[in-house]
């Protein structure tokens, strides 16, 4: 695994994170016209990830994974948590094969689902995080990742357009 | 001969219509209260495997699935593609490795990639076993469009794998 | 078989009739050289004529020469190896290669579960044996290097939200299929505090009418769902164009505007309504014709925008009678 992580393509190599503080905010960061300037780092206040699978056994392990993964790497943990039923998705078949509607046989997809929420990363960290346990992820089981990013207001927005 | 050339065109057509209709192939109804379960023999010696010896009603419970993958799952993509490549592989490995796959074969999709895992017969050489499974990595791969694993598991004797006689 | 038989044959005829047997012999042109070196041995011995073709002597089965099967690798592991070298990834489950003593399996009450060998069972459960809490320590501090902390000053929310009021939501997809494509990743949502845009009254106004829906009133929070485009960046983009298409379209004033009625009105206000004409006509009555006129008071106005607007309740009739008594210089009884 390790050698694996070493060749891992990163799409940049580390973001430097324009230091961000109240006082700084609204003025940009200026920079010598040479030295290419360092691309901001965005911030993501939320990230919600939703699992999918049909074992939850898997789905429960895979979580335990996630958060002990997220504690290595010092990422502020949210709610964890999964619907008490799975989903079932059910079709109603006769049994013979056209006759006797009395007697049918049923089967059904059961789609279990579990939830996991991580507050406050990095758009650095939110890409290694996400590559990492996206990697590991098990067969069998499916992730939707919502990320909520955090933008200032667009500098045409700022203020009201002079003259209409 | 006369009479044959009227023939002819009527032939054509008839043949024709044979090719069409061996365009659909179809196999026997499995009905589905008797599919995945097996009857005792009066010499009670029919092996069955742990897989065999759990009617279908059992998946999740006591036996597990045999393809994983996230087609079936909600809102998913791809659901009778998968199963239809899924049985494909299943023909041509139990083609390929002519009477020694021992148990089901079971197909992992992770990502992009497929893996397989079967249990397999000590019956041929290791060498042939290397070039079996590296001919059927790389065909799979190259009809799949996708990497392709085999993990497999050798056993001694087919009857390594049989949990009970009935 | 045929060739040895043939062999045979051509030996019992040679000892009567010896031409024929050359002539035979050179008819089978190719097998003749061959066959002649045994020939001369064979003179010696005397050939039984086997007449009857009996069964054929049981050849010996051939001893399959099987190689050795290697024993389990669990065997020659130490008791403190490094589990991560010897699991490195995921992998279905192989019984050699992990030393633990497992069984899976649903047996009848009182027999054991079946072992870990030849068990296919524990082949199709997806296993974590390669994310060991070791493995994971050791492979996040591997990538540690590429993570950054969060920024210090912005801890809470209520400290973030002055300088970040924009959020974009986007959500991605990771599925097993051969492609990463997936259609509902298209969808792009930007959702931003109204009162973090600077409005004049006729502005704001326009701009709720133009957003309609996308406004909601209860949490003063403005959001836009995009998912026209088949790409996510151009839902981004499209989203940030509608934002800043309507947000300077509500400060243009169109020539038909000034035409907008009273029953146009979202709200009343008392400044181009007959409640102020009514009051002005009061306070004025009978005034002279030079005199500067005497509006109503500002508390008086707010009072009966508030009554209209909020509708009639206690507080708010209470407090009109008491503008207006104070208006008209009636001392309260």
């Amino acid at each position: 695994m390790l050698q694996v992580l070493k060749t891992l393509r990163w799409a940049q190599p580390v973001r430097a994170l324009s230091s961000v503080t109240t006082s700084n905010v609204a003025t940009n960061v200026t920079t010598t016209a040479a030295v290419p300037a360092p691309e901001p780092d965005t911030l993501f206040s939320k990230l919600e990830i939703e699992l999918r699978g049909i074992d939850p056994a898997v789905l429960k392990s895979y979580t335990w994974f996630a958060n002990t993964a997220a504690d290595h790497l010092g990422i502020e943990k949210g709610k964890c948590w999964s619907p008490r039923k799975a989903h079932h998705e059910r079709m109603t078949l006769l049994k013979s094969v056209h006759i006797y509607k009395k007697h049918r046989v049923q089967y059904e997809v059961r789609t279990h689902f579990r939830y996991m929420n991580f507050h406050k990363l990095t758009g650095s960290t939110l890409d290694t995080f996400l590559e990492y346990i996206e990697r590991n992820l098990p067969e069998g089981v499916a992730l939707q990742v919502s990320k909520t990013e955090l933008q200032q207001v667009p500098e045409h927005l700022r203020q009201p357009p002079e003259q209409v | 001969m006369n009479f044959l050339k009227k023939l002819a065109p009527h032939i054509a057509l008839a043949e024709s219509q044979i090719c069409k209709s061996a365009d659909l192939h179809t196999s026997a109804v499995c009905c589905r209260v008797q599919s995945g379960r097996y009857r005792i023999t009066t010499k009670r010696n029919r092996p069955l495997t742990y897989e065999m010896a759990n009617p279908p009603h059992f998946i999740a419970h006591r036996k597990s699935w045999n393809s994983w993958n996230t087609s079936t799952l909600l809102d998913s993509q791809r659901p009778a593609q998968t199963a239809v490549e899924d049985l494909f592989i299943r023909k041509f490995i139990t083609g390929t490795w002519h009477a020694l796959t021992c148990s089901e074969i079971i197909i992992k999709r992770q990502h992009n990639t497929i893996r397989i895992a079967s249990i397999i017969r000590q019956a041929i050489s290791p060498r042939k076993m290397y070039f079996l499974i590296g001919y059927t990595e790389e065909l799979l791969s190259y009809w799949m469009q996708c990497p392709v694993t085999l993990e497999l598991q050798t056993v001694a004797d087919k009857k390594d794998v049989v949990f009970k006689y009935i | 078989m045929a060739a040895s038989l043939t062999r045979l044959l051509e030996r019992s005829l040679r000892t009567t009739h010896a031409p024929q047997s050359s002539v035979r012999l050179f008819s089978n042109g190719s097998q003749k050289q061959q066959q002649q070196q045994p020939e001369v041995e064979d003179e010696e011995e005397f050939r039984v004529l086997n007449l009857r073709p009996v069964k054929q002597q049981f050849q010996r089965r051939r001893d399959i020469r099987r190689d050795d099967v290697t024993p389990p690798r669990t065997t020659r592991m130490a008791v403190d190896q490094d589990w991560t070298a010897a699991w490195p990834g995921p992998r279905s489950f192989h019984p050699a290669s992990v030393p633990l003593p497992l069984r899976q399996g649903f047996t009848e009450r009182g027999a054991a579960a079946p072992s870990k060998f030849a068990n296919a069972e524990l082949m199709k459960i997806p296993n974590f044996l390669h994310l060991t809490p070791p493995a994971i320590r050791q492979q996040c501090e591997a990538i540690k290097k590429f993570c950054t902390p969060w920024p210090k000053g912005l801890e809470t929310e209520a400290k973030w939200k002055p300088h970040f009021p924009v959020e974009v939501i986007t959500t991605d997809y990771c599925q097993s299929l051969p492609t990463v494509r997936n259609p509902e990743a298209r969808r792009v949502t930007v959702s931003l505090k109204l009162s973090d845009l600077k409005f004049d009254n006729h502005a704001r106004d326009k701009f709720l009418r133009l957003v309609g829906e996308r406004y909601n009133k209860e949490t003063d929070v403005l959001t836009f769902v995009t998912d026209r485009c088949p790409l996510r960046k151009q839902n981004y983009d499209y989203a940030l164009y509608l934002l800043t298409a309507c947000y300077h379209e509500s400060f243009v004033t169109e020539p038909w505007e000034a035409t907008k009625s009273e029953a146009d009105m979202e709200l009343y206000l008392f400044e181009r309504n007959q409640a102020k004409r009514s009051a002005e006509a009061i306070l004025n009555w009978n005034a002279a014709e030079g005199a500067p006129k005497k509006a109503a008071s500002a508390s008086y106005a707010q009072c009966v925008e508030q009554l209209i607007n909020e509708g009639e309740n206690e507080y708010n009739l209470a407090k009109y009678k008491e503008e207006v008594m104070k208006m008209l210089n009636v001392a309260a009884q």
